[in-house]
């Protein structure tokens, strides 16, 4: 972690836990385990940092950004079919009538949950003095993600469990204002 | 008449599970994606509720409510905030705004249930309703008020009512009339002491024969502490001094459910005649508007075909009554109806400035007017 970073791992930890935890039991009825959190960092992977999420589908990702005295973005990126699964149980509806409904319906359950994790974090640093406000969520669809962040942005990596499947939140944060140098999709 | 909630988020995920949280209560939820459409829904379907959102595109919530809180026919609407930004500065915000409570996401739908119905009266499907009582019905209405002054202006202002106004001076008279007998609406003055009016909204909302009950604060119309304290707290609307009475009676009928059709609406055995009276405001409007379709439909199933617009009483014509006298006029060409216009000679003299009513024909009575079907 950059030493200028105001907030430790532990903490930081802890507050994503306690978001995600929430927002999962909450809305969708589901216990989620944290099985890995990891600083993503240009000495530690200089070849580049590859998602922790084995699958051979399509990724689906929420995205939010917070803008304040932390600024940056969460992710949280899952396959499609925990997508769909995490959809269904938002909404109540059985795959085929998520499938009738198209990609919309999946887009927005999946932002909307990104929303309130997002939302859930942010509590939590505005209780430690961190006043941000959050953008409207955005969702990327596709495969093989690469995100180079600005270099004195911290990124954090934590892969939770649940239903038999993972999904992981991707976090980039700094203490000014910065914006992410770009984003890479490769084919 | 059904509840009617209306859910204003730019997440269509939203929106959809709060309609799944109210699917057993007996109510409609109706919706919109921003604020532009938030405000438009509000003016069309006079929700009991809002439910809104603070981030969305287009207009936001806060934004919203401004416009809202400025609009005479619909700063009375209380409203819920949804938000997933919980933060003191945020709190802060919407508090000032004049929200009357928020609900942090994520939530549970108990939460959301919970706190809607401590601002409206939200019973199960099914649930036997109480028989709807008519404008012209006698109510029973307890006032809690120290001044007597206070008491007796109420009694006053609604002589010309069958409603009954039962005065108390105490907290400890209320519960015991309450006991005695459940009111169908209270009114508490928040000036008592020590927040005694809200420690009385508690036990009231404990208790399960007068949980129901709407309960109304009263206070002066500076005394903005107190009635933000009671709105958190969920009494169903604030009453400032001086009283007006159009408006309490407005919102007495609206709480108490009762059927106010009866002071615009009258059907004889061949004609429906619409009376507007002589102050037409907003309120009216809409009010007359709210039944218009459901007394046209009694109409033409008791056989009528005639239909008399009175607007012999008005004062004015303005552009709120022309635009609801061609709504009606549409709604009778639709179904067939004949109507016919009565007016006074300043409403048809006021009626050549505006082009959609310059070319109305106007009866000089309702007689003539009938004659004329």
């Amino acid at each position: 972690m950059q030493n200028a970073f105001p907030i430790t791992d532990p903490e930081l930890e802890t507050i994503v836990l306690d978001a995600v935890g929430n927002v999962f039991s909450t809305m969708l009825d589901i216990e989620v385990s944290l099985v890995l959190s990891t600083e993503v960092n240009k000495e530690k992977h200089s070849n580049g940092f590859r998602l922790p999420l084995e699958t051979d589908q399509i990724l689906i990702a929420g995205t939010v950004g917070l803008i304040g005295k932390l600024t940056g973005v969460i992710y949280i990126f899952m396959d499609l079919s925990m997508a769909l699964n995490f959809t269904g149980r938002l909404l109540d509806l059985t795959p085929d009538e998520i499938e009738s409904e198209g990609h919309e319906s999946v887009n927005d359950a999946i932002g909307e949950l990104t929303n309130m994790v997002t939302g859930a974090f942010n509590n939590d640093l505005n209780k430690k003095g961190f006043q941000c406000r959050m953008t409207i969520p955005s969702i990327l669809r596709g495969s093989n993600y690469t995100i180079e962040p600005m270099e004195d942005a911290v990124r954090r990596i934590f892969k939770f469990d649940c239903e038999g499947g993972s999904f992981v939140i991707d976090i980039l944060i700094k203490e000014e204002n910065t914006f992410l140098k770009y984003i890479n999709h490769a084919s | 008449m059904r509840v009617k909630i209306l859910t204003v988020d730019d997440s269509k995920t939203v929106r959809i599970i709060v309609k799944k949280a109210f699917k057993s209560f007996d109510c409609d939820v109706v919706e919109a994606q921003n604020g532009v459409e938030g405000l438009a829904m509000a003016a069309k379907e006079s929700p009991d509720i809002i439910l809104l959102d603070i981030t969305m595109p287009v207009m936001d919530g806060v934004e919203m409510i401004t416009k809202l809180k400025s609009d005479p026919a619909l700063k009375s609407i209380p409203v819920l905030m949804l938000t997933a930004e919980a933060g003191r500065e945020n709190v802060m915000k919407i508090a000032k705004i004049g929200v009357r409570d928020y609900i942090v996401k994520p939530f549970k739908e108990e939460v959301l249930i919970d706190k809607v119905s401590r601002v409206i009266d939200l019973r199960p499907t099914g649930e036997s309703a109480p028989v709807q009582k008519r404008i012209d019905d006698p109510i029973d209405i307890l006032v809690l008020e120290d001044k007597p002054a206070i008491i007796a202006q109420i009694k006053n202002g609604f002589a010309k009512t069958p409603w009954n106004i039962h005065g108390v001076a105490s907290t400890g008279e209320a519960i015991d009339f309450c006991q005695r007998k459940v009111p169908d609406c209270i009114i508490i003055s928040l000036s008592f002491p020590d927040d005694a009016a809200i420690t009385l909204f508690r036990i009231i909302r404990s208790n399960a024969k007068t949980k129901y009950v709407p309960l109304f604060g009263l206070s002066v119309k500076t005394e903005l502490d107190e009635q933000q304290r009671a709105q958190q707290a969920g009494f169903s609307t604030i009453i400032t001094k001086p009283i007006d009475f159009g408006e309490l009676e407005n919102k007495i009928g609206k709480a108490v459910n009762l059927d106010a059709s009866g002071k615009y609406f009258a059907i004889d055995e061949a004609f429906l005649t619409v009376k507007l009276p002589s102050a037409c405001n907003a309120t009216v409007v809409n009010e007359v508007s709210n039944y218009l379709k459901r007394k046209t439909s009694e109409a033409v199933d008791a056989g009528i075909a005639k239909v008399i617009f009175d607007t012999q009483e008005m004062q004015s014509l303005n552009t709120e009554v022309v635009k609801l006298l061609l709504q009606s006029m549409k709604l009778c060409r639709d179904l067939s109806l004949n109507y016919a216009l009565a007016g006074n000679s300043k409403v048809v003299s006021e009626s050549k400035k505006f082009e959609e009513s310059k070319d109305w024909d106007f009866c000089d009575s309702v007689e003539a007017a009938r004659s004329s079907l």
